[in-house]
């Protein structure tokens, strides 16, 4: 069975999971509208910059909180069927593609919410819907590979946050000045070198992520 | 002896470090003058207060000069001493300046053959009220004095700035701490992927040893930094400061390590899993040191026009101490660790009975 076959027999079994647990997913979106709508009520007024911050803040919370079951909600004996059955290189892919579709769903409909209760101040659409695309990539890889590493301790949910946050800070900076620039916040005529290292973050953190996984399933 | 002859050299010049460090005067230097800005065509008394100078011990009349650049200066017509650290001169600045800008921006020099000469490069701004049509004229009045028969001193002193002053000694302290840091940091590394290839337990203890040294050191050179933001900065954190807050993030990294490894009870398990997190993690670090300096900018050296360790900033007699500084405590970093290390296997042998 070649990768692709693999990576897209594993990719169904995600949907079907998810779609099995519909709660799942409606229990995060639930989490982003009402985080909105908590903070909004408390600001009030809506300034492009708050908005700015407010927006990646959300995304990154709703993210951990998405990811975070990403291999604790299947036993750990259908986990070892899994692993005697497919190559760790396309269980990993399978799940980075499967969550970063997750998160550019769930930051789409944020996006959408986010519009409904305080505006849209974006100016330049193609701007931020590449960092909104490329920052659920660079998400995706890290917190999926940081929920495998937590999945194997025992506090995970506690685990995943601190081991999460610093390592996203480099993604989050240059999401924020991206998405600023397409707020038109700042103008920065060179922004495509931001979506290169953006870019290149990504494609850093997954050849990591492909290069340890095999380390990590094996016990 | 043969077999520690490191630990012996990285303690030696670590107390180098401290002496040479610490009892090295600096040189003499002018440590403020009034007034700031003068206008052509008046006469001025510059009073400049020195440091570390010797003024009253000068054989030789002491000489004070404006200089605007390599030819046009003008020099004090009258010096007086006041005591070892202060002198007034006075100068009669002439009706026009060798350029056609409204202001010139001059540097003082001063020399005496005790201490030496002292420059404070481009302090004093000259205004010209009115614009010399003909150049000539104001470049005439000002090349007719040369600056000639400077006093080199040859002495062991460490360099001086008004920023700094005493504080530049603490370029021994602060800094060597992070290149054993990131030093020691490298080798827990590669002991990480040492434990990945061979599976080997005692790589894991050393890599987990390395991270302990190395973080330890990042704290004292967090500290110390703080120490020196305070004297030159004026604050102890800055969150416009670009390599504070990296240090910050690289230190939560490693803490979260060790919050990783505490939660594990299996050996091996522990093992393979903070090995894999600190490789995916030093990744990310990667990714940090390349992005972070490039959207804000930085106080420290070396960026946003702040002088680095360049040609100027440390000169020979700085670099005598500061890399003995680093490679001793890189040595002394790799002490500590080989002690961790070794506690680690004791403890593992005890719980092991």
């Amino acid at each position: 069975m070649n990768l692709a076959k693999e990576i897209g027999i594993l990719l169904q079994k995600e949907i079907k999971i998810e779609w099995r647990q519909k709660h799942a997913i409606g229990g995060i979106l639930l989490y982003v509208i009402s985080t909105i709508f908590v903070v909004y009520s408390a600001i009030k007024s809506v300034d492009p910059n708050v908005w700015n911050a407010l927006f990646w803040i959300v995304i990154l919370f709703a993210s951990v909180n998405a990811l975070v079951k990403s291999f604790i909600q299947e036993n750990s004996s259908r986990q070892l069927y899994y692993y005697t059955l497919a190559n760790p290189t396309a269980i990993i892919l399978a799940k980075i593609i499967y969550n970063s579709g997750l998160l550019l769903l769930l930051s789409l409909l944020s996006y959408g919410a986010f519009i409904l209760f305080a505006g849209n101040p974006v100016k330049d659409i193609g701007q931020f819907f590449a960092a909104i695309f490329l920052g659920s990539l660079g998400f995706s890889i890290t917190f999926t590979f940081i929920a495998a590493i937590s999945a194997k301790a025992n506090n995970s949910a506690t685990l995943m946050a601190i081991l999460s946050f610093p390592l996203v800070i480099p993604i989050i900076l240059t999401l924020l000045k991206l998405s600023a620039n397409a707020l038109r916040l700042m103008q920065d005529t060179a922004i495509w070198k931001d979506i290169l290292t953006l870019l290149a973050i990504d494609l850093l953190m997954i050849a990591m992520a492909f290069i340890l996984f095999p380390f990590l399933w094996r016990d | 002896m043969r077999k520690y002859w490191w630990k012996y050299l990285g303690v030696a010049l670590i107390v180098y470090s401290f002496t040479v460090g610490l009892l090295v005067p600096l040189k003499p230097g002018i440590y403020s003058y009034d007034p700031g800005s003068m206008n052509t065509g008046q006469t001025y008394t510059l009073s400049v207060t020195g440091y570390n100078t010797f003024y009253t011990k000068a054989k030789d009349p002491i000489r004070v000069w404006l200089k605007y650049d390599s030819i046009h200066n003008i020099v004090a017509t009258k010096v007086k001493i006041l005591d070892d650290r202060k002198l007034e001169a006075s100068f009669q600045i002439p009706k026009y300046l060798p350029t056609n800008d409204r202001v010139g921006v001059m540097s003082l020099i001063v020399d005496d053959d005790h201490d030496g000469f002292a420059v404070m490069p481009s302090t004093i701004f000259i205004k010209q009220d009115s614009l010399d049509k003909n150049t000539q004229l104001g470049s005439v009045s000002w090349t007719q004095s040369k600056i000639q028969g400077i006093h080199g001193k040859d002495q062991f002193n460490f360099p001086f700035r008004v920023q700094l002053s005493e504080t530049i000694r603490n370029l021994y302290y602060h800094v060597p701490f992070w290149f054993a840091m990131f030093i020691i940091f490298i080798a827990g590394i590669s002991q990480s992927i040492q434990y990945l290839r061979t599976g080997n337990q005692e790589y894991d203890y050393k890599s987990m040893s390395f991270t302990m040294v190395g973080t330890i050191f990042g704290i004292i050179g967090l500290f110390t930094g703080m120490i020196w933001a305070k004297d030159t900065w004026g604050t102890y954190w800055s969150w416009q400061e670009v390599k504070m807050n990296m240090t910050a993030i690289a230190l939560l990294i490693y803490l979260s390590y060790f919050i990783l490894r505490q939660s594990f009870d299996d050996d091996e398990r522990r093992a393979k899993i903070s090995a894999v997190y600190s490789i995916f993690a030093f990744g990310a670090m990667i990714a940090l040191l390349y992005v972070v300096p490039r959207m804000v900018s930085s106080l420290h050296p070396g960026s946003g026009g702040n002088p680095a360790l360049g040609a100027d900033d440390l000169d020979n007699s700085m670099r005598m101490v500061f890399y003995p500084a680093i490679i001793g405590w890189t040595l002394f970093g790799v002490w500590m660790t080989s002690l961790v290390y070794r506690m680690q296997v004791v403890r593992d042998k005890l719980y092991d009975l």
